[in-house]
C-alpha cells in the first residue's frame, strides 16, 4: 500500500527529527518531575472525608474516585489540549518541508498518485500525534494511579479524542501548505481552526452574545459548519468522572469532525492535483 | 518505439493575478527513441527543466501533449519505468543515506528492495556513508545518493538534470562509466545539462531548446559537420614565409596551420601557398564542438 508506505516515511523522518525527540523527552521529564516531586497522596484509603469541630463541611464522606474528579477532569482537559498544541508545534512545517522544490519532483515522478501523497501524509502524521497523545495520556494516568490509588482511562480517552479532534485541524493545516508553502501559515491555520472549533462547541453559550437577529445568525450559521472540537474535551471529561456518554450523539460528534475532515482533504487534494512543481 | 513524444508541447507560466505571464515552451515537437543517449541543451530561462517536468506530469502543459514510454505521464506504471534526477534535490535532512534508497525502494514496489539498495550505494561509492544522515553529507554525495535513487530498480528510461552537478572529475568519470553501462543494457538516457563536454561524451542525439523552442536536434556527428575551419599541415622542411598573407593562421606545431572559410577560398589559398613553393601534406576539416553547434544554433534562431 503506497499511502501506508508514505506514512511510515513520514514516521521514520518524524523519528529521526532531534526536535521532535526533545519534545517527547521534555514531555517525559515533566511527568517524572511531577511524579517525583509533587507533594500529592490519598491517605484514607478508599474513603475520603473532611470535618471541622465534629461538623461536616461542605462536602460529605465521598468515596476516593468521587471526590478526585475534578482532578481527572482536569488532566482530561490538560491531555486533550496539550496533545492537540503538541500536533500543531511538532508537525507544522512537515508539509511544508515535503513541498520543498527538489524534493517532491523525485517523490511525484515514483509511480504514486498525488492523492496518496497526501493521504499518506495525512495519516503519518495522525499517527503520530496519536502516539504522542496516547504517550502523555498513560503517562498521566499512570501517575495518578501511583499516587491515588485509583485507575481512570479519562487521560487516555482525552488521547484518543485528541486525534480524531486533530484530524480536522491538519487537514487544514497541509491545505494551508499547499497554498503557500510556509510552516508558520500551517501552524496558524491549524490553531485557527482549534480556537474555531472550540467556539462551534459552545456556540449556543456564544451565541447568546450576539444580538438576536442577523449577528447570531450568521455565527450559527457559520459555526454550523465547524468541528466541535471542545465537546470532544467533554467527552472525555465525561470518561474521567465515569458520566455516560451516549452512542448515538457521540458518533454524531466523531462522523461530523472526520467528514469535516475529509471534506478540507478533498480541498487540498484537487488544489494538489491541479499545481505544477 | 519513442521513449518519449512531444507535439506542440506549450506551457505558460501566469504570474500573480493573471499578470506578467511567461511562456516558458512554445510548442516542442519531440521524438526520442528506446534506447537511446539524447541531450537536452540551451542556455538558461530556454525551458529544459519545464520540458523536463512537462513530460514527467510534474507541469502540466497549457497546449500540446506528452507520451512517456508510449502512455500518459501521469500514469504510474508509466513512472514505474522511469528514474529521474531533478536540477535541485533535496531529501529529509535527519533520514540516513540507506533509509533514503529503501523508502524510494518501497515506494517503486522493487521485488528485492534490500538488494537492489545494497547494490546502488555500493556501485555509487556510498557504501560507507549508507548510516549518514543525508544532512551530514556533501553536495557530491547527495548528488550520488540522488543518482542512486534515478537508478533503483534499473528503469527504462533516465531523466537526468545535471547529473555530475557537484561531482569532481573523478567521480564524474565513474557516473559517464556508469551511465554507459545503463546505455549497453538498453535504457535510454534523456539528459539536461549545461556541461556541453560531458553531454557530448555521453550523447549521441542532441536537441537544442531556446526561447522554449527547438532550434536544431539530431545526431551529434551530423549537427558538429559544417564548420567553415579546416586544419593545414605542409611539409616543414621547406616552408615559404608568406603562408599568413595567404590566409592561414599558424598553429602549435611547426608545420600546422588553420584556415577559417569555405571551400573555394581554401583552395584559392591553397593555390598560393603551393605557388609559393609549399608542400602540403595533411588536409582536415574540424568538427564542431557543441559550444559551437549552441552558438550557432541560438544565433540562427529568430
Amino acid at each position: 500500500m503506497i499511502v501506508l508506505a508514505i506514512a511510515r516515511d513520514l514516521l521514520a523522518e518524524a523519528r529521526s527529527r532531534r526536535w521532535v525527540l526533545a519534545f517527547l523527552g521534555g514531555a517525559t521529564l515533566l511527568l517524572a518531575a511531577v511524579a517525583f516531586g509533587l507533594r500529592f497522596e490519598v491517605v484514607d484509603g478508599a474513603l475520603a472525608a473532611t470535618r471541622l469541630f465534629g461538623g461536616d463541611l461542605k462536602s460529605d464522606v465521598r468515596s476516593v474516585d468521587v471526590a478526585l474528579r475534578p482532578l481527572f477532569v482536569a488532566t482530561s482537559y490538560l491531555v486533550f489540549y496539550c496533545g492537540l498544541v503538541f500536533g500543531v508545534v511538532a508537525t507544522a512545517d512537515f508539509a511544508p518541508a515535503l513541498l520543498a522544490p527538489g524534493r517532491i519532483e523525485p517523490l511525484l515522478a515514483l509511480p504514486v498518485r498525488r492523492w496518496q501523497v497526501l493521504a499518506g501524509t495525512f495519516l503519518g502524521v495522525e499517527a503520530l500525534v496519536l502516539a504522542a497523545a496516547l504517550y502523555g495520556g498513560a503517562g498521566v494516568a499512570l501517575l495518578l494511579w501511583l499516587k491515588t490509588g485509583v485507575a481512570n482511562a479519562g487521560p487516555l480517552v482525552a488521547a484518543a479524542s485528541a486525534a480524531v479532534a486533530f484530524a480536522p485541524i491538519y487537514a487544514a493545516m497541509l491545505t494551508a501548505a499547499l497554498g503557500v508553502r510556509s510552516a508558520a501559515l500551517s501552524g496558524g491555520a491549524g490553531l485557527l481552526l482549534l480556537v474555531a472549533g472550540v467556539v462551534a462547541g459552545n456556540r449556543a453559550a456564544v451565541a447568546e452574545l450576539f444580538q438576536p437577529g442577523a449577528s447570531r445568525s450568521v455565527f450559527l450559521g457559520v459555526t454550523s459548519l465547524l468541528p466541535r472540537l471542545s465537546a470532544l474535551a467533554k467527552v472525555a471529561a465525561a470518561a474521567s468522572e465515569s458520566r455516560p456518554v451516549p452512542g448515538g450523539p457521540l458518533l454524531a460528534l466523531v462522523a461530523g469532525t472526520l467528514a469535516f475532515a475529509l471534506a478540507v482533504l478533498a480541498l487540498g487534494v484537487d488544489r494538489f492535483e491541479r499545481r505544477d512543481f | 518505439m519513442l521513449a518519449l513524444r512531444a507535439r506542440g508541447l506549450a506551457k505558460t507560466y501566469s504570474g500573480a493575478f493573471g499578470r506578467g505571464a511567461h511562456q516558458a515552451l512554445r510548442g516542442v515537437d519531440l521524438d526520442v527513441s528506446e534506447g537511446a543517449a539524447f541531450g537536452l541543451i540551451g542556455p538558461n530561462g530556454a525551458g529544459k527543466t519545464t520540458f523536463v517536468k512537462a513530460i514527467l506530469g510534474l507541469v502540466r502543459p497549457s497546449a500540446g501533449e506528452a507520451t512517456l514510454l508510449g502512455g500518459d505521464p501521469g500514469d504510474p506504471r508509466r513512472r514505474a519505468r522511469v528514474g529521474y534526477l531533478p536540477e535541485r534535490l533535496q531529501f529529509a535532512p535527519a533520514l540516513d543515506a540507506r533509509s533514503v534508497l529503501r523508502s524510494v525502494a518501497r515506494l517503486k514496489r522493487l521485488h528485492r528492495p534490500e538488494a537492489a539498495v545494497a547494490q546502488r550505494l555500493d556501485e555509487l561509492g556510498l557504501a560507507g556513508a549508507a548510516s549518514r544522515r543525508v544532512g551530514t553529507l556533501s553536495k557530491g554525495m547527495r548528488q550520488r545518493l540522488g543518482l542512486a535513487c534515478a537508478l533503483l530498480g534499473s528503469p527504462d528510461l533516465l531523466v537526468l538534470d545535471e547529473p555530475t552537478d557537484g561531482l569532481d572529475p573523478l567521480a564524474r568519470v565513474e557516473v559517464r562509466n556508469l551511465l554507459a553501462r545503463e546505455l549497453a543494457r538498453g535504457a535510454t538516457l534523456f539528459l539536461n545539462s549545461h556541461l556541453l563536454s560531458e553531454t557530448e561524451r555521453v550523447c549521441t542525439r542532441i536537441g537544442i531548446l531556446a526561447a522554449g523552442r527547438i532550434v536544431r536536434e539530431g545526431a551529434l556527428e551530423s549537427l558538429r559537420e559544417g564548420s567553415s575551419r579546416w586544419a593545414v599541415r605542409f611539409d616543414g622542411g621547406a616552408l615559404p614565409v608568406p603562408l599568413a598573407a595567404a590566409g592561414f593562421a599558424e598553429g602549435e606545431r611547426p608545420g600546422c596551420f588553420t584556415f577559417e572559410g569555405e571551400p573555394p577560398a581554401l583552395n584559392a589559398a591553397l593555390d598560393r601557398a603551393r605557388a609559393a613553393g609549399a608542400l602540403l601534406v595533411e588536409l582536415t576539416r574540424e568538427a564542431k564542438d557543441l559550444e559551437v553547434v549552441l552558438r550557432d544554433a541560438i544565433g540562427a534562431s529568430p
